[in-house]
Order: C-alpha cells, then sequence, then structure tokens
C-alpha cells in the first residue's frame, strides 16, 4: 500500500519547477509557546538557503555547496523554503505537511521540533514516499517505527545523558562532590524523555539521583521546589527545562540565595537567546549541552554564526537553531548529489550520506545514517556560562576553555 | 514547625495575594454584568508589556509603570466595552464566550506580531532585590505585588459598598431597566466597570513583570487561575477573590512543597470542585 | 416538504463533495476536518445548546475517545478504530461522574467547573504511565490491515465521519422532537419553572450530559484514528474544549444545523489563514482568526444561523 503510494506520488512531481528552484517545505512552531525556537530555527535555515544559493567567500572554502548559484549537482537550481506553523498541535503539523507535499509539491520536508509533531507530520511523509529531514526531536520511538523517509539528524537523549555522565565522572576525579544529585524536570515529553534517560544512564555509571522533582511547564511559582532543594542540598543540580521556567528557576534560586556546587541545564530554556541575554549573568558557571560550538575563529560554526548573527541583528546561533540548519545543509548536500528531485533518488542519496566533520555547523562527528534513519556521528558539545555566553569546556578536540568550579551564579 | 514550613506558608500566602490582585478585575465584571472575560489573561499580559515597554523605552520602575499600565488597560477595557461587550450582552451567554475568546487571541498575537515570540523579563533590582526578615526572605517585588494586591481588593470593595458610584453600578448589576428608570445611566456604568477593572488588570500585570517572564502567551496560565480564584470566591465578591486567593496560594504552595509540584494543580482543582459541591455560589458569592 | 430540501441539498451536495475536489488532497482532507469539528460540536451541542450548560471542558471526552482508541492498539494490538465503542461506554460513565456533582451548579460555576475538572484529567494523564504519558501514545505507524485505516487520501475518513454526523444530528432531531428536547428546552428557558411542572431537570440535564460525552469520545477516537497521535495536551486541552464552545457558538447553538455551519465557517478559515499566513512566523493567523471571530460575535451574538431567523422574520411582515 505505501509503495504504490509513494509510486503515485513520484509520478506527479515535476523534477525541477520551471524557474530553476527547488522546493524545501519546512515546518516549526512558529506560534504557540514554542514560537521562539521556531522563528530562532527559521532564521537560520534562511541563512543556510542564502548561502547555497548567493554564495560566501569564506564559508567556500571550507563546504563545497557555499559557493553561490545554488546546486552544481542539479542543473544550479536554487533552493526555495517553504515555511509553515505547525501551531504547537500534532494536527496543524499533519495538516501542513500535507499540503506542502501535494500543493506545493515539495522534494523534502524539514521539522517539526515537538517531537508528538514530528510524528504525525513524517506520517504523511511516509504514505507520500517523500523524504523526511529532523533537526531536533529526540524522543527514542520516532527511528522505531520502521520508516524508510525519515532521516534523523540530531542526537537523541541517551547521547545528551552520557555527555553529563563523562563530564560528572570528570569533575569527581578532580576532586568536587557529586555523591548528592537532584535532577528537576518539566513535565511535558521534553522533560520526562531526556529526564528518563538521565537517571537510567546515571545509575548504570554509578551516579544517583537522589531527589527528582517534576512540575509544569507553566507554573505560576517555583519557590516550594527551590525550598525543597535548598533544604536538600544537593551537591549537583541538574535542570531540564523549558523558558518560561528556567526563567522563573533562575530569579527564584537568588531571591532565596540558594545555588549548588555544580548545576547543569539541559539546553532549552537556559539555551533561549533571550534568556541567555538577560539572565545569562545570573548563572555564571552554569554547566549547559548544546549541538552549537562557536569553536575557532575561522571555522564552518564561526562563519555561519557571524551570518546569522547580522541577520537576528545580535543573536547568537543556539543548540535549536544550530540543529536545525545542520538538517537543511545535509538535505541540500542530498539533493546536490541525487542530481533530481525524484524522491527514490533523493531518499538513496540521503542514505549515502556521509559528511565530515570540518563541514559541521553543529557539533557533530559528521553525518552518516543508519538504517532506521538516525545520525550515528551525531554529538553534544559541553559548555559553561562565562560572561553572559556559553564557552565550550568538553571535549577535548572542541574546548575552547576549561571548566571553572564550583557555579557562581549571580 | 521548621522554618523551611514557614517560609513555604508565607510565600503562598504572598502568592495568594498576587493571585486576588490580577482576579479582582475579572470579578468585578463578571459580578457586576455577569460577563465572564476569557481575555481577561491577555489583558494582564497587555498590562506586564506596558511595564517592559516602560522599562525598555524610558528606563522606568514600577512607580512609572503602574499608572501607565491602569491607563492603558482601562482604555482597552472601555474600548472593549464599547465596541464589543455591550453588544454581545444582548446575545445569549455563549456569545460571551465567543466574543471573549476571539478578543483573547486576537490581543494574544498582536502582541505576537509587535513585541515577537520571545520572553521578556525585568530586571530584580527594580524593586530593590530580595531581604530578610525573622529569618524568612523576601522579594521586594513580590512583597509589592502582594501589598498592592490586599490594597486594591480593599479598595474596590470600599467603592463598591460604601460610595454612591458604587451603589449605583451595583444598582446597575442587580437590575439594568430598574436603574435606569431611577435615572442611572446602565451603560455608563458598564462602561465604568471595564475601565475599573482594566485599570486593576492594568496594575496587576505591570506588578507581575517584576518578578515574572513577560510572553505572549503568559496570559493563558494567568486565565485558568484567575477564572477558578473569582469562582471559588463566589462571583461578584471582590472579598472572595481575596479569600480564595489567599486559600489557592498557601494550598499550591504546600502541595508542591510536601506532595509535589505535578499535583499542585490536581490538588488545587479538586478542592475547586468540592468548594462548589457544598458552596454551589462560591465561598463568599450570593446565593 | 420544504422542511426537508435544505438538508436533502447539503447531504446531496456532502456526498458529491469528494468528487468535486479529488486530485486536491487538502481539500479532500479539510472537507474530513469541517465534519470532524461538527461531529464534536454537535455532540457539545446537546448539552450545551438545547440544555443550556455551557460545559468548557468537553475535551475529557474527546481525550477519552482519542486515549481509548490508541490504548487498544498499544497494550492490546487491537486497530484504534476498535477503542471507539469502549472509549463511548466509558465515556457515559465518566459524563456521570462528572455531571452529578457539577450539574447542580449554575450558569457560569458549571462552565467554571468543567474547565478545573478538564485540566485536573490533563494533568493526571500526563501522570499516567499506561497512557504514554506526556510523550503521549502514537497508533500504528504502518498499517497493518485495512481496520488500521491508514489511507493516503482522507475520502475514507470524509465518509466515515459524514456518516457519524449524519447520525448523531438524526439523533439529535429526534429528540429535539421528542419529549426530551420539549423538556431541554424548558430546563434552558428557566430551571426552576421547569422543576415546578415536574420536569426531573436533574436527570435530563444527566441524560444529555451523558449522550454528549458518548459522541465527543466518539470524536476523539476517529481523530486518532486519522491523525494516529494524542498527548495530554492534543487530547485534554483546554484549547479543544473551548473550539467546541466558539463553533457551537458560531453557527447557533441549540440549533441542530449550528455547529455544522460554524465548522463549515471556522475549520476553513483556520487551515486556510494558517496556509496563507502562518508561513511568515508573525502570529498572523490568529490575528485574522481572532478577529472574524469578534466581528461575527459583535454582529451575530447568537450565531449565524439567526442570520436565516432574521430574514423569516422580516418576510412575515
Amino acid at each position: 500500500m505505501v509503495g504504490a503510494a509513494a509510486l503515485a506520488a513520484g509520478l506527479v512531481r515535476p523534477a525541477l519547477a520551471q524557474d530553476g528552484t527547488v522546493k524545501i517545505g519546512v515546518i516549526y512552531p512558529l506560534s504557540g509557546n514554542s514560537a521562539t525556537a521556531g522563528n530562532y530555527s527559521k532564521m537560520a535555515l534562511e541563512v543556510g538557503a542564502d548561502v547555497v544559493n548567493n554564495g560566501d567567500a569564506e564559508l567556500a572554502k571550507l563546504i563545497p555547496l557555499a559557493k553561490g548559484g545554488g546546486l552544481p549537482g542539479l542543473k544550479n537550481a536554487k533552493i526555495q523554503l517553504i515555511f509553515a506553523d505547525n501551531q504547537g498541535t500534532p494536527a496543524a503539523g499533519q495538516n501542513q505537511a500535507l499540503r506542502l507535499i501535494t500543493e506545493e509539491k515539495v522534494a523534502a520536508l524539514i521539522g517539526a521540533y515537538q517531537s508528538g509533531i514530528t510524528l504525525t507530520a513524517s506520517a504523511i511523509a511516509e504514505r507520500h514516499g517523500i523524504p523526511f529531514v529532523n533537526g531536533e526531536s529526540v524522543a527514542a520511538n520516532l527511528t522505531e517505527r520502521g520508516f524508510k523517509w525519515f532521516f534523523r539528524v540530531t542526537p537523541v537523549a541517551l547521547d545528551f545523558a552520557r555527555a553529563y555522565s563523562e563530564f560528572l565522572k570528570a569533575q569527581k576525579a578532580a576532586g568536587h562532590k557529586t555523591d548528592n544529585i537532584a535532577l528537576v524536570h518539566e513535565n511535558t515529553e521534553y522533560g520526562n524523555s531526556v529526564g528518563s534517560v538521565i537517571i537510567d544512564q546515571f545509575k548504570k555509571d554509578g551516579f544517583t539521583v537522589g531527589t527528582k522533582i517534576a512540575y509544569s511547564a507553566n507554573s505560576s511559582d517555583v519557590q516550594p521546589q527551590v525550598l525543597q532543594l535548598k533544604e536538600k542540598n544537593p551537591d549537583v543540580l541538574i535542570f531540564i527545562s523549558y523558558t518560561s521556567d528556567a526563567i522563573l528557576y533562575t530569579k527564584t534560586m537568588k531571591e532565596l540565595n540558594w545555588k549548588p556546587g555544580i548545576m547543569i541545564a539541559d539546553n532549552a530554556g537556559f539555551n533561549d537567546p533571550a534568556f541567555v541575554k538577560s539572565l545569562g549573568s545570573q548563572v555564571e558557571g552554569l554547566i549547559n549541552r548544546s549541538a552549537f560550538s562557536a569553536g575557532k575563529p575561522g571555522s564552518v560554526p564561526d562563519l555561519f554564526n557571524k551570518i546569522y548573527t547580522k541577520k537576528t541583528g545580535g543573536d547568537e546561533l543556539d543548540d535549536v537553531s544550530v540543529r536545525g540548519l545542520q538538517a537543511f545543509m545535509v538535505l541540500a548536500d542530498a539533493l546536490n548529489r541525487a542530481g533530481s528531485t525524484e524522491p527514490a533518488k533523493l531518499q538513496a542519496a540521503l542514505k549515502a550520506t556521509d559528511l565530515p566533520a570540518e563541514q559541521m555547523v553543529a557539533g557533530y562527528d559528521g553525518v552518516k545514517f543508519d538504517d532506521k534513519g538516525q545520525n550515528v556521528k551525531a554529538a553534544s558539545v559541553v559548555t559553561q556560562m562565562r560572561g553572559g555566553r556559553y564557552v565550550t569546556i568538553a571535549p577535548k578536540a572542541r574546548a575552547t576553555a576549561e571548566v571553572i568550579l564550583p557555579y557562581k551564579g549571580w | 514547625m521548621s522554618l523551611t514550613l514557614v517560609q513555604v506558608i508565607v510565600s503562598g500566602l504572598l502568592l495568594g495575594a498576587v493571585y486576588a490582585l490580577f482576579s479582582s478585575g475579572l470579578t468585578l465584571i463578571w459580578g457586576m454584568m455577569n460577563v465572564v472575560n476569557f481575555a481577561h489573561g491577555d489583558f494582564v499580559m497587555l498590562g506586564m508589556y506596558s511595564a517592559v515597554m516602560v522599562w525598555t523605552a524610558l528606563g522606568g520602575g514600577p512607580f512609572a509603570a503602574v499608572p501607565v499600565a491602569a491607563m492603558l488597560i482601562a482604555t482597552l477595557g472601555i474600548a472593549s466595552y464599547f465596541l464589543l461587550v455591550r453588544h454581545i450582552m444582548k446575545g445569549p451567554m455563549l456569545a460571551q464566550i465567543l466574543g471573549t475568546f476571539g478578543l483573547a487571541l486576537f490581543l494574544r498575537y498582536a502582541a505576537f506580531w509587535y513585541f515577537g515570540a520571545n520572553f521578556k523579563t525585568l530586571p530584580d533590582t527594580l524593586v530593590g532585590g530580595s531581604f530578610v526578615f525573622m529569618g524568612l526572605r523576601f522579594e521586594g517585588s513580590r512583597v509589592l505585588a502582594g501589598a498592592m494586591g490586599l490594597a486594591i481588593t480593599l479598595l474596590l470593595h470600599f467603592i463598591l459598598t460604601r460610595t454612591a458610584v458604587g451603589s449605583r453600578m451595583l444598582a446597575v448589576s442587580e437590575d439594568a431597566t430598574a436603574a435606569q428608570l431611577m435615572g442611572i445611566r446602565p451603560q455608563r456604568m458598564q462602561a465604568l466597570a471595564w475601565g475599573m477593572a482594566g485599570a486593576a488588570t492594568g496594575i496587576a500585570g505591570a506588578l507581575i513583570a517584576n518578578f515574572f517572564y513577560t510572553s505572549p502567551t503568559v496570559g493563558e496560565t494567568l486565565a485558568i487561575l484567575a477564572f477558578v480564584t473569582v469562582s471559588f470566591g463566589g462571583f461578584g465578591s471582590v472579598l472572595g477573590a481575596l479569600v480564595a486567593g489567599l486559600i489557592i496560594g498557601v494550598v499550591e504552595s504546600l502541595s508542591a512543597y510536601l506532595v509535589g509540584p505535578v499535583y499542585k494543580d490536581v490538588i488545587v482543582y479538586v478542592l475547586f470542585v468540592l468548594v462548589l459541591w457544598f458552596r454551589p455560589q462560591g465561598l463568599m458569592g450570593k446565593a | 416538504m420544504n422542511r426537508f430540501l435544505i438538508p436533502g441539498a447539503m447531504l446531496v451536495l456532502a456526498l458529491v463533495y469528494p468528487l468535486l475536489v479529488q486530485s486536491l488532497p487538502v481539500y479532500e482532507r479539510l472537507g474530513a476536518l469541517v465534519l470532524l469539528g461538527a461531529i464534536g460540536a454537535s455532540a457539545w451541542n446537546i448539552v450545551g445548546g438545547y440544555a443550556g450548560q455551557v460545559s468548557v471542558g468537553h475535551a475529557v471526552f474527546f481525550g477519552f475517545g482519542a486515549y481509548s482508541a490508541v490504548v487498544v492498539y498499544t497494550h492490546l494490538g487491537w486497530p484504534p478504530i476498535a477503542g471507539a465503542p469502549i472509549g463511548m461506554a466509558l465515556s457515559v460513565l465518566l459524563a456521570a461522574a462528572i455531571g452529578v456533582p457539577t450539574l447542580r451548579l449554575s450558569g457560569h460555576y458549571f462552565s467554571m467547573a468543567t474547565i478545573a475538572v478538564g485540566e485536573l484529567v490533563r494533568v493526571l494523564s500526563s501522570t499516567s504511565e499506561f497512557l504514554g504519558g506526556a510523550q503521549g501514545l502514537g497508533g500504528p505507524a504502518i498499517p497493518r490491515t485495512v481496520f488500521d485505516l491508514s489511507f493516503l487520501s482522507a475520502t475514507p475518513f470524509y465518509y466515515i465521519f459524514l456518516a457519524v454526523l449524519v447520525l448523531l444530528l438524526w439523533l439529535t432531531w429526534a429528540i429535539e422532537r421528542g419529549r426530551m428536547g420539549y423538556y431541554l428546552r424548558a430546563i434552558k428557558d428557566s430551571e426552576r419553572a421547569a422543576r415546578s411542572l415536574g420536569v426531573s431537570a436533574g436527570k435530563y440535564k444527566l441524560y444529555a450530559y451523558m449522550l454528549s460525552g458518548a459522541f465527543t469520545s466518539l470524536a476523539g477516537s476517529l481523530y486518532l484514528c486519522m491523525f494516529g497521535f494524542v498527548d495530554p495536551e492534543s487530547g485534554f486541552g483546554i484549547l479543544i474544549s473551548v473550539k467546541m464552545v466558539v463553533m457551537a457558538a458560531l453557527g447557533g447553538a441549540g440549533q441542530l444545523f449550528g455547529p455544522l455551519v460554524g465548522a463549515l465557517i471556522l475549520v476553513p478559515l483556520e487551515e486556510l489563514s494558517n496556509s496563507l499566513l502562518g508561513g511568515k512566523g508573525a502570529g498572523l493567523t490568529f490575528v485574522v482568526y481572532g478577529a472574524i471571530i469578534v466581528i461575527i460575535a459583535r454582529f451575530l451574538p447568537s450565531g449565524l444561523l439567526s442570520l436565516l431567523g432574521r430574514r423569516k422574520v422580516t418576510r412575515a411582515d
């Protein structure tokens, strides 16, 4: 049934639009509670398309597709991004995926940020036999569905958990206290899934999470939780939070004057450019993970970051936007090698993807998909907040600074 | 009792006073006109943005922001009354939900369009940071909001029960036609109620912005809390909303501390349904 | 016979609609979405419109239906649609459990109590391992048999939804004309007066609530079959409840075709405004959507169908 569908969809698909452009559909949360992330990712993808279409002299030395003039393997076709808003609901995500495939006749889809929406949107792509490239949804089940058209570039929760565990092992060896660990996570899909993976991984590595606090991200108040933490006084505190709650926890910890020896935040809220700008100075020394590491001057991430910062008017690339951008670059590379927008050829090209670490804008070791469509070379770097900006402290190869502990806060 | 537990209860009381603060405008028009404003949370949100604007454009703290927000949201309230509410009151009760829900979406996304999706925060130094009193820690901005919550609630209660304007407003809410026969202009009184409610809501927003985050969708979170607070206390009873706010604040804080934050909403909602089971008109509402 | 002319013409139009948009998958789907919205809003209409008990917590039943469908798949391996009757049966019980304490409340207090119950269930569902917690649950990713209802085109869903809607509207029509409809109208006008005439108001309100809950649950199960995923927010979220109310109120609550008219306006408006404006990322979709609702409420507070009523009156003059 699915095979026949793919065939049918392939037949009606034009190889290239008349004007020599290739369309890519992009589904992000552009309204609703996650709109911040969606809108930053949108700008990051626009930067990516602009680099492929119009070129960038510096980047061209490092990435073959940055010479400008579109995709050389595809008759110099320029890339046109068609954005759609998933409104934060699985239904809107799926409806828009269908529209992009059947009305806009896009060659492939990118999206859709929230795991649940990625799930419904990619199901439509699978039925129509159109590649779906995902840059940022971490739910484990997405690549367990037996899909043939789904490709995930991002690392998953297990990779994050390992990165934290490695980090803590190093700190323990350096003499810091890590006996008493508290995990505080928001109670939607993101916080729950990442939280449980961290607990499992820590258990394997001999760390015990003594306190676990789940809370809802739209809480109006977090004082009781902070008081509880103050009482238990853990050595290590791990946050898995969205922006609203990250703001409240940061403010409340300062109000109640309590901080742990090591504070780790799993990305998301604590990485939101709006948070970093307004409250970065209140969480000095915070450990975070990121797919973005600005790296050394003149490196791929650094050059992309400069273009992006100019576009946003000051906000730097961050974990979310860089993962979206990386997904786009993977798709552009596959389109170029496929030399066609025919779904089967594009699918084959995606499967054959093998990008080296030097071409990465995200902090991955490269991109190569396994049979399930998961990028096996995805990785995270560990960062630390220093003077209102995250710097990379691990792994050694990418580090630009040494870690400084204990956590300083405000 | 441990000091931490005392701190939890005190924090809960302050939080409750804040709930009363941002619910007072809702209970006023709800009680006066039997109109439920689904855009109430978005009025609060715009009050918060007023404070953010006063800070970013003029560098002003709450003392500059409060009057600006009060005026802006009062104007918005009166405009909403004349352009929309006055007309939907002619229809069934459902028209209120329809109209004010549409208004809520409109305001929320107009703010989204104008201010962007990004979360904004005000520096905590605007209200002088935090202090220690009898071994308990207090945050200046929360104390200010809580105190204003009490003050505004009592002021509204005073206006409604002790002044000529208040008795005219109550007369209109009891029986608009009869009031009209007595020479009171119902529409003027109702517009006044929307203006007063708007001012109180604007002040609430401007004060909450000091310790909360401001974003276009923040009103959603606050609106449900305000609905529960107001009907818990009894429609139209300003004092009821204050008592309900304090109860909810303490119950939330205690249950978040003792049971777990995920369950604090569950406990509050169960308590709310139980209160309505025994008192279908809320704690202090008219039967 | 004039009475049946318009519904008959509507039905014929509904039957041929998929043929008219055959090679336009987005419009095939739009038709199905309108019908699904109309099922939910029409189910709500029984208790919210006819009995005048404005529930703003019907997402409880919608979510129950959606979860029933996905749970029988996840835990038993059945096709999701097999969960629909289970969800309906459970929803009747649930409606009794919620209705007995809350239906005594009058006016806005009932609305607020239903909001509280809805939020309560949403929070609880996010803590339940059995329901997949906050991550939610997905239906069959790749269809195993035809009963998994996984189609490339939305047209099969369209006809399933149409059949359900016709059944529901027929049932509503029968109630409207029968004794129960008479009682419900009396309760809506004045519960005290109805009671004094010997109508056991509590009983009939509860019946309406249970029936309404059962069909709302069916809408939820159908939603799951079509979209293949539910989590606490997309099943029990307050927006689901509000949308049912808004759809019915926009068309005309307490009228047979009111919710359908509301769905015919709102669902395409929502989809088309998102398709046209959503990609810009400035939130304009909802500015337009909200403004149109405000304008309709301002000029037609009793719903769009009141336009027809008004014309009839002038003609009679």
